[in-house]
């Protein structure tokens, strides 16, 4: 056990000095009245400069506190209340506030899900850009315009446009805009919260591809966070799987499907319905995600898992009692699940 | 012999409009989809059919009469009776003051599905048939005590309480978290089997598209723009803009391919086709005339000149 | 499938709770709920006591309310006269007891009749819309903008029975329209849910959706109509009362209150005069605005805390939460 503990650790440190962003068993704990709920649990993760890591899960599951617990946006009742958010190496809590404001937009952006949140619907376009960049560096008005119309360039909307109130754009232009300001002072992360949800889908494509191609222009690392899994295997490098609080399972995207190990995500994987290749009837996942105030005790998914083994098995105690760690399973490819532990599944 | 037919439906706001001259039929026992992107007017046909809007022009015929008229409330009555709706939002759906048990029981009392003894028998039945088990303890539950799919499925139960023929589902998964809505697929699957219950099933999601329906309709701006079985749609697309949503889906069973870039989006042309501005198989009659349904291969229309283009042969 | 969906073994706590016989008096779920919550449970003691007061008015007051006395003009509390009494020399104390069943019956009365006509009118017009809509929209208007006290004046003139009946009509005729666009504005926004739709969809009549569907979800918005208009009935009362509407020998806490006012009581040190009636006002009102906050509990069964049943003597004492 102490084994395998030491060489989680090297590698860690290995991957210490690489890392953008790295979480060490990150803790979140809401204070609701029924008790304290925890949206995250011991969360360890790691954001490379240039690459694309998605965090898959489904509603509650944590991934987007996990977003703005790195954007530092956290607010009562919500508290990081253990582990660290190195940015560059550095612990991002206890910062001073002024320090967090320079980090936020600077260094890390975030595009949230629908962009008429984060628009105010009576300015200008041109003018929220300007507010914006004039808010962290000294610039004229002019020239804060004029890289406004860049950005927009930048992210395939006409540079006269700024011109524009929001609700003079369709959704996926307004979506553009957001993701054209995330990127106004050149972050090292861009955080992205459900992007293209409230998109069809081929706004979404056009979208993500955009995204990706200013990603290779620009060099910035991207944590892409949805419940829409088939999009990470096809645009993501890492991918996360998050369920209750827990991240369950990371690896790489190419053979994502394949090689999947964790019963939840093979679940998941399972859920999606394939619009090509062999139709047959798909099971999904019985029953409801968990209280987060009164979680399952040992492995979260077990009332839910499909090879959770009948009272007698003797891993059936573990399953039901303790919780399952990440373990390194192959290159890059971690599981937290005793079954996989134990070598049969 | 169709279950629902509509035909000529235009539906206009404003002066904007919504739905323009669609025309399809819903076989009995059948699951149709209704493909297509927010705003291109599929939810608005919906409820038009389920007489929440009245066309302003075209008609939707049921059992030879049609619905879409002025009618007694008699007729009314019966029509709902037959036909029913379920709607995207599971939440916004039903009354957060009322419990469960009242969501089943009034389309019940109200269209006198049984006598007044066994209404509360009857209610527990449809909870266990929708898979909302123990009944008992969810009956006197109030909506915010339910999740996601609870709740859709205590609207789904609702809509069968009438023993309905026609069920009119309006995006009933894409408010559901993902592993929730294989479960709600799958009942509806179970309730076209058991029950050969007709489903108009809309949505913007292929996938799901292709897992419950067996035939397609697929809209762009208002229109339908082709139609066929599902299978033959998917794996021989006709038009365009079904192509284009095709290799716009994301899926795990593809490689990461190149996407062919749309031109950038403009207003969609008024005289010609609608998909001009975007088509890459646009043509100069593209510009100049609107093309029709025509039926290209058996049971497979589509509104393309250039990939369905109208036919010489007179029709005999 | 099925055993994975939660099954529920704690109580439900938003289910109403089961009426209960107490001693053979069937107590209905929403008093309870009333009961159980600590606001409300104060209004409605509060509310109790003076009701309680205004029934047994007569057996306490000792003296005429109306009596002249210019010797015991203008004192202030005593044993003798428990409020002080006015200028004239009439007890405050009886003119505070009696008053309070007008007052009570005014407010009452013209608050249920305003918050009917603005619940009805409202709502259908907001449900129904097109030239329903217009005409009630245009009445609303009219309404709010005619001056109360010329309309006052005008219908005064016209009437002719006076007494406690063309009051209350008179202020419901004026205060109606204010709360009718306020519940027609919550109409209109709640009438386009898709739960609206879906009773609709199920064969509901125009008729039971606005009452059966809609209107248990604006509760809380109707009950808070009625308590503004109570409050502005019991005040206009007097004003009422000046003009000739209302029967001059019977007296209320609206004109006990206008008599203190044009006295100048207040300017001579006389405080008595408006303190008692006005107390008296504010408590009903009070007590009325903490029953809103028990009521917002039964309409809405979001907002329903558990609440462990307790007898009623512990709860007073240790207090709900211990």
């Amino acid at each position: 056990m102490t084994g395998v503990l030491e060489g989680e650790m090297q590698e860690l440190r290995r991957q210490a000095t690489d890392a953008l962003v790295e979480l060490r068993d990150l803790v979140v704990d809401y204070a609701a009245p029924e008790g304290r709920v925890r949206a995250v649990d011991h969360v360890s993760l790691e954001i490379r400069p240039g690459e694309i890591v998605g965090l898959a899960g489904e509603s509650g599951c944590g991934k987007t506190t996990v977003a703005n617990a790195i954007m530092q946006i956290l607010r009562p009742p919500a508290r990081v209340t253990g582990g660290r958010i190195l940015f560059q190496g550095e612990d991002l809590i206890g910062r001073s506030s002024e320090d967090l404001r320079r980090y936020r937009w600077r260094n890390v952006s975030m595009v949230f899900q629908s962009a008429m949140n984060a628009l105010n619907p009576v300015m200008r376009v041109g003018d929220q850009f300007v507010d914006m960049m004039r808010a962290h560096e000294r610039i004229p008005r002019r020239d804060a315009l004029a890289r406004a119309e860049e950005l927009l360039e930048l992210v395939g909307i006409d540079g006269r446009r700024v011109r524009a109130y929001p609700h003079e754009l369709s959704g996926g232009m307004r979506q553009r805009v957001i993701i054209a300001m995330a990127l106004a002072l050149r972050p090292e992360l861009v955080i992205m919260d459900e992007p293209t949800t409230a998109l069809d889908v081929v706004v979404q494509r056009e979208i993500l591809q955009e995204v990706d191609a200013l990603k290779r222009e620009l060099g910035f690392a991207v944590l892409f966070i949805t419940h829409d899994l088939s999009l990470l295997l096809e645009f993501a490098d890492r991918i996360g799987i998050m369920y209750a609080g827990e991240l369950v399972e990371t690896a790489p995207a190419r053979g994502f499907a394949e090689e999947a190990l964790h019963p939840y995500t093979l679940g998941l994987l399972r859920s999606f319905p394939p619009v090509t290749g062999p139709l047959e009837r798909m099971k999904g996942i019985p029953g409801t995600p968990p209280d987060l105030a009164k979680p399952p005790s040992g492995c979260r998914f077990h009332p839910r898992c499909p090879h959770c083994l009948p009272e007698d098995a003797p891993l059936h105690a573990r399953q039901t009692q303790e919780r399952p760690v990440l373990r390194e399973v192959g290159a890059g490819h971690r599981v937290a699940c005793h079954l996989v532990e134990a070598g049969t599944s | 012999m169709s279950a629902l037919e509509v035909a000529g439906l235009t539906k206009d706001f404003r002066k904007l409009r919504a739905v323009d001259d669609v025309a399809f039929e819903l076989q009995p026992g059948r699951i149709t989809a209704l493909v297509g992107e927010s705003g291109s007017g599929k939810s608005t046909v919906a409820r038009v059919i389920a007489r929440l809007y009245e066309p302003t022009a075209g008609s939707v015929r049921f059992e030879g009469r049609d619905a879409t008229s002025r009618a007694r409330r008699h007729d009314v009555l019966r029509y709902r009776s037959q036909v029913q709706m379920i709607f995207q939002d599971p939440f916004g759906s039903l009354n957060p003051v009322k419990t469960v048990a009242h969501h089943i029981e009034r389309p019940l009392r109200i269209h006198r599905i049984v006598p007044r003894s066994q209404v509360k028998a009857r209610v527990q039945e449809l909870l266990e048939t929708v898979g909302l088990v123990p009944p008992e303890q969810i009956a006197p539950k109030y909506p915010h005590e339910l999740s996601g799919g609870q709740r859709q499925r205590v609207a789904i139960a609702r809509a069968l309480a009438v023993e309905p023929s026609v069920v009119l589902a309006d995006e009933p998964t894409s408010m559901l978290d993902v592993s929730i809505r294989i479960g709600v697929l799958n009942l509806m699957l179970k309730l076209k089997e058991e029950r050969g219950l007709t489903f108009l099933y809309v949505t913007h999601d292929l996938a799901s598209a292709r897992y419950v329906a067996d035939d397609m309709l697929v809209m762009y701006a208002g229109q339908i723009v082709e139609q066929g079985p599902t299978e033959q749609v998917l794996q021989n697309p006709l038009h365009p803009y079904t192509r284009l949503l095709l290799s716009a889906v994301p899926d795990a069973g593809r490689s990461r391919e190149a996407f062919a870039r749309a031109p950038r989006r403009v207003a969609d042309a008024t005289v010609g086709c609608r998909f001009v501005a975007r088509c890459p198989l646009a043509i100069d009659l593209c510009r100049r005339e609107a093309p029709t349904l025509e039926e290209a291969h058996p049971s497979q229309s589509a509104r393309c000149h250039v990939t369905a283009p109208r036919s010489w042969q007179a029709s005999a | 499938m099925s055993q994975l969906e939660p099954t529920v073994l704690e109580l439900p706590v938003a289910a109403p709770p089961r009426a209960r016989t107490l001693r053979r008096v069937r107590v209905p779920g929403w008093l309870l709920l009333l009961l159980r919550n600590p606001k409300s449970r104060t209004g409605l003691l509060m509310i109790g006591t003076i009701v309680l007061v205004a029934l047994i008015a007569p057996l306490i007051s000792v003296s005429d309310p109306n009596g002249f006395s210019i010797t015991a003009a203008r004192q202030a509390p005593s044993w003798h006269h428990l409020f002080g009494t006015t200028d004239q020399g009439s007890d405050i104390f009886s003119q505070v007891v009696v008053g309070a069943r007008r007052s009570l019956l005014l407010g009452l009365a013209a608050g249920a009749l305003a918050t009917a006509l603005a619940t009805v009118l409202g709502i259908t017009a907001a449900y129904s819309g097109g030239v329903v809509d217009d005409v009630v929209n245009f009445l609303i208007n009219v309404f709010l903008t005619i001056p109360p006290i010329p309309l006052l004046v005008v219908v005064s003139g016209y009437l002719k029975a006076r007494g406690m009946g063309t009051m209350i009509l008179v202020l419901a005729a004026v205060l109606w329209a204010f709360e009718a666009r306020i519940l027609r504005g919550q109409a209109l926004s709640l009438k386009n849910r898709d739960f609206i739709h879906a009773a609709k969809v199920s064969g509901e009549s125009t008729w039971r959706i606005v009452f059966g569907e809609l209107m248990p979800n604006m509760i809380s918005r109707i009950a808070a109509a009625f308590v503004l208009v109570f409050y502005i009935a019991l005040l206009t009362d007097a004003g009422l009362e000046f003009l000739g509407l209302g029967d001059q020998s019977k007296t209320s806490w609206g004109v006990t209150l206008y008599w203190a006012q044009t006295n100048s009581t207040v300017l001579q040190g006389e405080w008595w005069p408006f303190l008692f009636p006005g107390a008296a006002l504010a408590l009903t009102v009070l007590g009325l605005v903490l029953v809103l906050a028990g009521i917002d509990e039964v309409s809405n069964p979001r907002l329903r805390v558990f609440r462990p049943k307790r007898g009623v003597l512990r709860t007073l004492l240790v207090g709900a939460r211990a």
